[in-house]
């Protein structure tokens, strides 16, 4: 899978970096391609181009508070889960997501 | 500026001797006053417990990230306490904690931008499994600066 994520957390610190780093890892692991955003105190960095939100397959927002640029999202899949889901369980979202894609 | 600038030895405890999450905090905040990153404690760990009170900071694998967003921070940095013995903390696995990463940070966002990045960064490797089990496992600063250079 082509995957694109956005992710901020309540004071875009250390979580916002966490989950990155998971969801990274997880997912090269599993073979997928991945591009995360981040929303932070020092702002957005990384932030994706329109090329890699079109090729994605899926997107997926680790969200605990509001983001901008949603519109860019318009028409894609989009699964929203909070940060701590993706620094719990990483493989496991990417797995799930996976499988609800192939339905 | 590089990630070792971020590690400060002053603010660094690898044999905290503690038995609780409040005494964690305090040990931690009070160092981080001796040097020179916090002026005002009470109001500081007042603020770690704000954001406490918003969300879990145990991360799992015995990992926990207060963070004290706060205007009596004045300096940006980040205490570094090891325990021998876990403790009681909220966490997203279930577990105690053993290794405590304690977020000094300043309510102005664009004051000291540089080492907020480095403070992303480092938040960034504690979501690598390989390297949260090698700091478990460290006894010294010079150790846990090699850990975080690779």
């Amino acid at each position: 899978m082509n995957i694109v994520v956005v992710a901020a957390c309540t004071s875009g610190i250390a979580h916002t970096y966490i989950a990155k780093e998971k969801l990274i890892r997880a997912a090269e692991s599993l073979g997928h391609t991945i591009h995360v955003e981040t929303q932070g105190t020092i702002g957005t960095e990384d932030e994706l181009s329109m090329e890699q939100i079109k090729l994605a397959d899926v997107a997926i927002f680790a969200i605990d508070i509001a983001i901008t640029g949603t519109e860019r999202f318009k028409g894609k899949k989009v699964i929203t889960v909070p940060t701590n889901v993706c620094v719990k369980s990483p493989k496991q979202l990417i797995q799930k997501i996976e499988e609800e894609l192939n339905k | 500026m590089n990630l070792l600038d971020a590690i400060d030895e002053r603010i660094i405890d690898l044999k905290l001797t503690v038995t609780s999450k409040e005494e964690a905090i305090r040990a931690l905040s009070v160092k981080l006053n001796e040097a020179g990153y916090v002026e005002d404690i009470e109001e500081f760990i007042k603020d770690i417990y704000l954001r406490e009170s918003e969300g879990v900071t145990g991360i799992g694998n015995y990992i926990a990230i207060p963070h004290g967003k706060s205007d009596s921070v004045t300096q940006v940095g980040i205490a570094i306490g090891r325990l021998e013995d876990e403790i009681e903390w909220e966490t997203l696995d279930g577990n105690g904690v053993k290794l405590i990463f304690l977020f000094a940070v300043s309510n102005d966002h664009d004051y000291a931008i540089n080492h907020m990045r480095l403070l992303a960064q480092i938040a960034g490797k504690l979501g690598n499994d390989e390297i949260v089990e090698a700091l478990l496992q460290v006894n010294t600063v010079e150790q846990l600066k090699e850990i975080f250079k690779g």
